[in-house]
């Protein structure tokens, strides 16, 4: 089996006392110290704001699995909505609003140019993707499972 | 102020050729090159509840926000598990030795981070987790 780490450097001087984080983490099947033995590694552009599937679950074959998502951007103000559920398409995603009982099922963040998110996924439901522009927007992500 | 987050990913053996994907982010606010300027500083709390625990609740006035969650497992039994849920969206499970950084929108009024040593018993001992929260927001998270 592969051995392959997740390693992070978290620094921050917001506070008085500063943080400091390092950690490493072994990217193993569910629950094991065997390592994972499949990646996926895509660079996407995506030309519109339609809310697609940029994960299928049907992609994975294990229920546990790590995603690394990366905006390359270098402009601050795009951004692209990441959730986990159904994809929306073109209509059904900005209508939702805060409280009506109607909100998009679930979104986890948004990641603006520069940002990249790490997570372990359970594989129960697409992870879908939704720009905040129409104008080409690059997004990089990697399966590990 | 600043707060950066570095992702290292490398593997000898995954691939036919070696994987090396280094990332440096700054966190910044919404849309902007300005710093982020608050956290809830560095946490830990230690889970013995197989039923979900709000690790941090959403506020509304996030939405539109920047905020940048970090999550680590720090159980050394990589059997034992949190499962992370976002407005009752399972996410994921972090094993032992795992962490996971991500945006937090707070879209929803209900986007409480909630996390459940789902596999904890008497004999398996507490699950130590610790978080920390850098965000923008006006008000102050209400932490569980």
């Amino acid at each position: 089996m592969a051995t392959t780490t997740a390693a992070i450097s978290l620094s921050s001087d917001i506070t008085d006392s500063n943080v400091s984080v390092s950690n490493t983490a072994n990217l193993n099947t569910a629950g094991t110290t065997t390592g994972l033995n499949t990646m996926t590694s895509v660079t996407k552009v995506l030309s519109s704001t339609d809310d697609v599937d940029l994960i299928t679950t049907g992609s994975v074959s294990t229920t546990h699995a790590y995603v690394y998502i990366n905006n390359p951007s270098t402009d601050n103000t795009e951004f692209f909505h990441i959730k986990i559920g159904a994809a929306k398409g073109s209509s059904g995603y900005d209508a939702e609003t805060i409280g009506s009982g109607t909100e998009p099922d679930e979104e986890i963040g948004r990641l603006y140019g520069g940002d990249w998110m790490f997570i372990p996924w359970d594989v129960d439901d697409d992870i879908t993707i939704k720009p905040s522009v129409s104008t080409d927007m690059t997004v990089e992500y990697m399966v590990f499972s | 102020m600043a707060t950066t987050a570095t992702i290292t990913l490398t593997s000898a053996d995954i691939a036919g050729d070696p994987v090396n994907v280094s990332k440096t982010a700054t966190c910044t606010k919404a849309g902007a090159t300005t710093d982020l300027d608050q956290t809830t500083g560095l946490n830990r709390v230690h889970l013995r509840s197989t039923t979900n625990k709000v690790l941090l609740a959403a506020n509304a006035e996030g939405n539109n926000l920047a905020a940048k969650v970090y999550i680590i497992n720090k159980a050394e039994d990589p059997t034992l598990y949190v499962t992370i849920t976002i407005n009752a969206q399972t996410v994921g499970k972090l094993y032992g030795g795992d962490w996971m950084f991500f945006p937090w929108s707070q879209t929803d009024t209900a986007a409480d981070i909630e996390v459940a040593a789902t596999n904890w018993t008497s004999s398996t001992g507490d699950i130590p987790v610790e978080y920390a929260l850098f965000h923008e927001d006006t008000d102050f998270l209400t932490n569980a």
